[in-house]
C-alpha cells in the first residue's frame, strides 16, 4: 500500500518524534505497553487492551502498576523483550540530555523498576485518575540492547535510531529520507503477521500532485482531500473517500497578557467586553461552511464533537455584528470616520493573526476573519508562518514567559499532544488554532476560552 | 549618439574581460525574425498592451466591479465559475475575481518595475566603477560578482523570504532588486569597457576631460540603451519571479491581490475550480510575453548586430 | 594554457568561498533556530537551551561562523535537525538525483535548441522560422511552476501516459530487474526534464541561429557555395561545427536558472533532489542544511562555468596557445 503524504517524517526515534508522519510510523514499528480502546476512555485502566504487556496488577496503595511483558514478545533483531527495555524507555523519555518531546506530561511518575525479567513495576508520585494512561500511552517501548551504548546527548543525531528496531508488527525495510518510507511485515512477530505486506509512505509536498497521484494509481491512500475536490475522488472508479471524525478542534485565541509585561492585561485583549464584541463579529457558521463544506461541526467549547462527554447545551455567543459594534463602542473604541479602524486613546485597534503556511484550512480561516473584522472597524494584519515552525516573536513569549502558554488538556486526554499553539506576537495577541489534518469538528473562539490565557 | 560597438562572439568578449565567465546572459529569448520588416510591428503592439496594462493597473478601482478583498457571502457565492455577474467567476472567499486581477496588476507590476529600477540603478552604479576604475579594484568586483551570480537566486530568495516571513512589500521589492542587478553591472561594465576604448573617449581623456565627466557624457549615454533593454526583459523575470514565491506562499502578505497569490489561491484545486488559476496565469503569462517582445524587438531595433544582453532568471 | 587553467580554478575556489560566507550570513541572520517550532513546543526550556549550546546556536555569530568555516574546510557541512542526518551525507543522497534531472535537461535542451536553431537559419524568414521563435518565446514566458503544473496535469492525469511525480515506483521499484529499474526512473525522468528543458531551450535556440546567421556571410562558406555544397549541407557540416562554440559558453552559463528551475520543478513533480530537499529544510527552519544546499548549488554552477570555460578553451586556439 503506498500512502502520499507532504512531508518526510524527521524521526522515528519515540522520544523525539512529533511529526504526524513519523507518529503513524512509530504506531506500526514500537509498541506500547496497553492500547487504548475505541471508546478513547482514558480514566484508570479499563479502556485499555494489552498490547506489549499481557497483564498487569495494581499496587494495593494504587501507586504502582506492574506489567507483565508478553514472553512471546521479540524485537525485530530477535532479541526478547525484558522488563529492563520498559525501564529503559522511561530513563531516555524523562532524561534530557535526550529532549524528549514529552517529558513535562509524564511527570507524575516517580520511576520504574525491575521485578524480574519480564515485569517492570511503575511507581506514581500521587493518585491521579489518568495516572495509566500517562505512562502506557506517552512511552514507547524501544530495546535497551540497541541503543545503551550510544551517550544519551548523542542519540538525537546517531544514525541507530533510524534503524527503528521495535517491536510492533512491521519492521523498518528502508528509509530513503524524504523521498519513501517503507515498512513490511514482521513474519514471526508476537501478535501475528499484520494483514498488508508492504506499506509506503511517498512523500509529494505539492498537493495537486498528491491529488492527481492518488487518481492514477500512484498512490492509495491520501489522508486529507479538500472539500472542494472531493467530487473528483468521488467520480473515479478506483478511489472512495472514506470521511471519519477528527478528534481535532480549532479555535481562535487570544493573547491576554501584555507582551513585555506578563503580569499586565493586554490592551486590546486584556478586556472582556472587546473579547465578546471580536467573537460576536465571526459569523462561525457560515466561515465553517466556507472552509469544511458540509463536514465541519460547531464546537462548544474546548473538545472536539466526536467525544462522548462533548456538552452540545453550552450557551454560545450569537453572531451579531451590530451588537457587536455596540460593545465595542462603549469600551472606548471608535471610529474616528465611518468605516475608518477603531481608535481607543489614539490606538488603533489593530493586531497581527498568526497562520501556519502549511494549513489551508488555517489559512482560510485567517482570511475569512480579518475581512469580517474589518467590517467592525478592526485592522487585522495576517503573519503566515512558515511551516511547523515558529518565528522569533513567538520564541519571546515562549522563552520570557512561559506562564502564558502552559495549558493542560490531559482532561481531554489524547488530543493533549495534538495541540500546537500557532500564534502571536510580541506587540499582542494570539491566535491559537490546534494542528489538524481532517476537519469535522471545529471552533472558532468562545470567549474566555483563550488556551493561552494565564486568567481562568 | 555614436552607435554602440558591441563585442558579439564570445572569443572577443574573452579578450575584452579576460573571462569567459563574462559572455553576459545564458537566457535569452528568442527574437522575431526578419528583424528588418517586422520588428517595428512586434515593438508597437508589445508597448501598446504594456501601456494598456499600466493605464489598467492605474485606474484599477474605477475599472473594477467590487473592492478586491471584499467577500461577498462567503457561503452562497464561494467559488461560482464565470458569469455575467462575475466575468471571471469568484474565488473561495467569494471576493470578485475579476476586480481581484485589476488590483493584481497594480501589486505585480509596481513590485516588478521597482525591483527592476533598484537592480537597473545598483548594477549601473556597480559597473561603471569598475569599469571606470579599472586595474585591481575592476578584478575584485569583478570576482565578488562571479560569487553572487553563482549563488542560486531562486534558493536564496526563498530561503531569505521564507525564514524572514512575513516580509512587507517594501522590503520584497528591496530583497528582490538586490539580487538582481548582478547580470545589469556585468553588462554596463563591458560597455565602459569599450567605450573608453574608442576615439572620442581616448579624446577626450586626452584634451584632460576629468574623468567623471567622461562617464557622464560619453560612457552613461552608451550604457543607457543595453540597460533599458536588460531592464525590459527584467521585469519580465521579475513578474515570474514573484509570481513563483507567490506560489510558495512567501509573496505578497494576504489578503493583497497579486496576480501569484491569486494563482496560489488556486493553484490547489486547479482541477475543479479552474477559473481561479487560470485567469492570473493567463495575465503572467501575457504580460511576461509582451515584455520579452518588447524587450527583445528594442534590442534588436536599436542595434542589429547585437547578440546577448538580458537578464538570467 | 596550464596557466590559464591554473587562474580559473582559483577563481572558482574564491568564489565558492565568497558563496558559503555570503550564505551562511544572509540564512543565520534569520531569527530563530532549529528548535524553536511548534513541533517541539513540549520540549521544556532548557532542554532548548541545552541543545543550542550542543550545537552552538547560542554563540555569537562571528565564532558560529569560524566554527562553520572549519567545519567546511573539513568537510562537514553540519548537522541537519529535520534529518536527523548530517548535512554532507544528505547532499550526497540527492545531489546526483538532481545532476541527472539536470544533465537530461540541458542535454534535451541543447538538442533541442541547437536542431531548433540550425533550423531557423536554415529557414531565416519564412512563416516557419517566425514560428518556432514564437512558440519558444512563449515557452519561455510562462513560469515554470505553471508549465509543470500543466504538464503534470496533462499528462500524467488527463491522459495519463507518464507517471504524477516522484523519481521511481515506489511499490514495484526494488522488485524490477536493472533494466526495468533503468526503465522505471527513465519514465519518471521524461515530464519533469521536458519542462526544465523547455525553459531554457528558447535561449539556446536563439543563441544558436544568430551564430549560424553571423558564420553564414564569412569566407569559408562562401567557398563552400560556391563549389556547389548543397545550403543544407552547408549549415550541417560547416557553419554548424563553427557557431557550436559558442553554445558550449552558454550552456554553462544557463546553470543558475536550470538550479533555479529545477527547485520549482522538483517540487511540482516530488522529484526528490536538491530543491526538493532545500524547500523542506527552509520550512524546518533547518538553517544547516539550508545553507548546505544553497552552498552546493553554487558549486554545481561554480564548476559548470569552470568546466565550459575549460571546454571553450580547449576548443578555442587563441586560448590554447596561452
Amino acid at each position: 500500500m503506498a500512502i502520499s503524504v507532504p512531508a518526510d517524517a524527521a524521526t522515528i526515534f519515540p522520544p523525539h518524534v512529533f511529526d504526524q508522519v513519523g507518529r503513524a510510523v512509530q504506531d506500526q514499528l514500537f509498541d506500547r505497553l496497553a492500547d487504548i480502546s475505541d471508546d478513547l476512555n482514558t480514566i484508570g485502566d479499563k479502556g485499555f487492551k494489552p498490547r506489549l504487556a499481557d497483564r498487569w496488577e495494581w499496587s494495593r496503595d494504587s501507586l504502582s502498576v506492574a506489567f507483565h511483558i508478553n514472553p512471546r514478545a521479540r524485537w525485530h533483531d530477535g532479541q526478547p523483550v525484558r522488563a529492563s527495555d520498559v525501564r529503559y524507555s522511561y530513563r531516555i523519555f524523562t532524561d534530557p540530555k535526550v529532549g524528549s518531546n514529552v517529558t513535562s506530561e509524564i511527570s507524575t511518575i516517580d520511576s520504574v523498576s525491575v521485578r524480574d525479567s519480564l515485569t517492570a513495576v511503575v511507581w506514581y508520585k500521587q493518585k491521579r485518575p489518568e495516572a495509566f494512561y500517562d505512562f502506557v500511552y506517552q512511552i514507547y517501548i524501544v530495546p535497551e540492547h540497541v541503543y545503551k551504548d550510544i551517550p544519551p546527548e548523542q542519540l538525537r543525531t546517531s544514525d541507530v535510531t533510524r534503524k527503528g528496531i521495535g517491536s510492533g508488527q512491521f519492521r523498518l525495510a528502508r528509509w530513503d529520507a524524504g523521498q519513501r518510507l517503507e515498512i513490511v511485515a514482521d513474519t514471526a512477530n508476537y501478535r501475528g503477521r499484520p494483514k498488508l505486506d508492504r506499506v509506503v509512505w511517498s512523500m509529494v509536498p505539492d498537493a495537486g500532485a498528491a491529488l492527481a497521484q492518488l487518481l492514477n494509481g500512484q498512490a492509495d491512500f491520501l489522508e486529507f482531500v479538500p472539500p472542494d475536490q472531493l467530487r473528483l475522488v468521488d467520480s473515479s472508479k478506483a478511489d472512495r473517500t472514506l470521511p471519519y471524525p477528527s478528534l481535532q478542534y480549532a479555535f481562535l485565541g487570544f493573547n491576554l497578557v501584555d507582551a513585555k509585561d506578563a503580569t499586565r492585561p493586554h490592551s486590546i485583549f486584556g478586556d472582556r467586553q472587546v473579547r465578546r464584541a471580536l467573537s460576536m463579529a465571526l459569523d462561525r457558521k457560515a466561515m465553517l461552511q466556507n472552509v469544511y463544506g458540509t463536514f465541519g461541526r460547531m464546537s462548544y467549547g474546548p473538545f472536539p464533537r466526536s467525544l462522548s462527554y462533548a456538552d452540545t447545551t453550552l450557551h454560545l455567543l450569537p453572531y451579531d455584528v451590530n451588537a457587536a459594534k455596540v460593545l465595542l463602542d462603549s469600551a472606548g473604541w471608535r471610529e474616528p470616520s465611518p468605516g475608518a479602524v477603531r481608535q481607543k486613546n489614539g490606538r488603533p485597534l489593530r493586531f497581527s493573526l498568526t497562520l501556519p503556511l502549511s494549513s489551508r484550512p488555517r489559512v482560510a480561516f485567517g482570511v475569512l476573519i480579518q475581512e469580517q473584522l474589518r467590517r467592525i472597524g478592526a485592522q487585522v494584519d495576517l503573519d503566515q508562518v512558515q511551516g511547523k515552525y515558529m518565528r522569533r516573536a513567538f520564541q519571546l513569549q515562549i522563552d520570557d514567559a512561559p506562564a502564558v502558554w502552559l495549558y493542560d488538556l490531559s482532561t481531554v486526554a489524547g488530543i493533549q499532544r495534538r495541540i500546537h499553539p500557532t500564534v502571536l506576537r510580541a506587540d499582542g495577541w494570539s491566535i491559537h488554532l490546534p494542528d489538524w489534518t481532517i476537519p469535522p469538528n471545529e471552533r472558532i473562539a468562545r470567549d474566555r476560552v483563550g488556551l493561552g490565557g494565564a486568567t481562568p | 549618439m555614436q552607435p554602440p560597438i558591441r563585442v558579439s562572439a564570445p572569443a572577443e568578449r574573452l579578450a575584452a574581460s579576460g573571462l569567459a565567465s563574462a559572455v553576459t546572459s545564458a537566457q535569452i529569448p528568442p527574437d522575431e525574425p526578419a528583424r528588418a520588416r517586422r520588428t517595428p510591428t512586434a515593438l508597437w503592439w508589445s508597448l501598446a498592451f504594456i501601456v494598456l496594462l499600466c493605464l489598467i493597473a492605474l485606474f484599477a478601482p474605477l475599472l473594477a466591479p467590487y473592492s478586491p478583498n471584499e467577500q461577498l457571502d462567503i457561503v452562497g457565492l464561494k467559488t461560482r465559475p464565470p458569469s455575467f455577474a462575475h466575468p471571471l467567476g469568484t474565488d473561495q472567499y467569494s471576493r470578485d475575481l475579476l476586480s481581484r486581477l485589476l488590483f493584481g496588476a497594480r501589486i505585480s507590476l509596481s513590485v516588478a518595475m521597482l525591483a527592476v529600477l533598484l537592480s537597473a540603478t545598483v548594477g549601473t552604479a556597480y559597473g561603471l566603477v569598475a569599469g571606470y576604475l579599472g586595474g585591481r579594484v575592476d578584478a575584485i568586483m569583478m570576482r565578488l560578482l562571479d560569487a553572487c551570480l553563482s549563488i542560486p537566486r531562486v534558493l536564496l530568495l526563498v530561503a531569505l523570504l521564507a525564514l524572514w516571513s512575513p516580509v512587507p512589500l517594501g522590503a520584497l521589492i528591496a530583497i528582490i532588486g538586490f539580487t538582481g542587478w548582478f547580470e545589469v553591472s556585468r553588462l554596463v561594465r563591458a560597455e565602459v569597457l569599450s567605450v573608453m576604448q574608442r576615439d572620442y573617449a581616448l579624446a577626450a581623456r586626452a584634451l584632460g576631460t576629468p574623468g567623471l565627466r567622461i562617464v557622464w557624457r560619453h560612457v552613461l549615454p552608451n550604457v543607457l540603451t543595453p540597460v533599458f533593454v536588460a531592464a525590459t526583459l527584467g521585469v519580465a523575470n521579475v513578474i515570474i519571479l514573484e509570481a513563483g514565491l507567490s506560489y510558495l506562499g512567501i509573496g505578497a502578505r494576504a489578503p493583497t491581490a497579486s496576480w501569484g497569490s491569486i494563482f496560489f489561491d488556486g493553484s490547489d484545486a486547479f482541477q475543479t475550480t479552474w477559473w481561479i488559476a487560470l485567469f492570473p496565469g493567463l495575465a503572467i503569462i501575457m504580460t511576461v510575453l509582451a515584455f520579452n517582445v518588447f524587450g527583445t524587438a528594442l534590442r534588436d531595433a536599436l542595434d542589429p548586430h547585437q547578440l546577448a544582453g538580458g537578464d538570467a532568471r | 594554457m596550464r596557466r590559464y587553467v591554473a587562474a580559473r580554478v582559483g577563481q572558482s575556489l574564491i568564489v565558492v568561498l565568497l558563496v558559503t560566507t555570503v550564505s551562511f550570513f544572509l540564512i543565520r541572520l534569520a531569527p530563530g533556530d532549529p528548535f524553536s517550532f511548534a513541533g517541539e513546543m513540549a520540549m521544556n526550556p532548557a532542554v532548548r537551551d541545552r541543545l543550542r549550546a550542543q550545537f552552538g546556536y547560542n554563540r555569537p555569530m562571528v565564532e558560529q561562523f569560524v566554527l562553520f568555516v572549519g567545519n567546511v574546510a573539513r568537510g562537514r557541512l553540519g548537522y541537519s535537525h529535520s534529518m536527523h542526518r548530517y548535512v554532507g551525507d544528505v547532499i550526497v543522497d540527492v545531489l546526483p538525483r538532481t545532476l541527472l534531472l539536470m544533465s537530461v535537461a540541458l542535454l534535451l535542451s541543447f538538442v533541442i535548441g541547437v536542431a531548433v536553431g540550425a533550423l531557423q537559419a536554415l529557414r531565416r524568414g519564412t512563416w516557419l522560422d517566425r514560428m518556432l521563435s514564437s512558440v519558444l518565446l512563449a515557452f519561455y514566458s510562462i513560469p515554470d511552476f505553471w508549465l509543470a503544473l500543466m504538464a503534470l496535469l496533462a499528462l500524467g492525469y488527463w491522459v495519463p501516459i507518464f507517471p504524477a511525480g516522484g523519481m521511481v515506483d515506489q511499490i514495484m521499484h526494488d522488485y524490477m530487474s536493472l533494466g526495468g529499474r533503468i526503465r522505471d526512473v527513465a519514465a519518471h525522468l521524461v515530464l519533469p526534464a521536458i519542462t526544465l528543458a523547455l525553459l531554457s531551450a528558447a535561449g539556446i535556440a536563439r543563441y544558436q541561429r544568430d551564430a549560424l546567421l553571423d558564420v553564414l556571410p564569412q569566407d569559408f562558406v562562401r567557398t563552400a557555395r560556391a563549389k556547389g555544397v548543397g545550403e543544407r549541407m552547408i549549415v550541417l557540416k560547416h557553419a554548424l561545427r563553427n557557431a557550436l562554440l559558442p553554445v558550449i559558453t552558454l550552456l554553462g552559463l544557463s546553470l543558475p536558472s536550470l538550479v533555479g528551475g529545477a527547485f520549482f520543478i522538483e517540487k511540482v513533480f516530488a522529484w526528490p533532489g536538491m530543491g526538493y530537499v532545500a524547500a523542506n529544510a527552509i520550512a524546518s527552519r533547518d538553517y544547516d542544511l539550508v545553507t548546505g544546499t544553497v552552498i552546493a548549488g553554487g558549486i554545481v554552477v561554480t564548476l559548470g562555468s569552470l568546466l565550459a570555460d575549460l571546454l571553450y578553451a580547449a576548443a578555442d586556439p587563441r586560448l590554447r596557445a596561452r
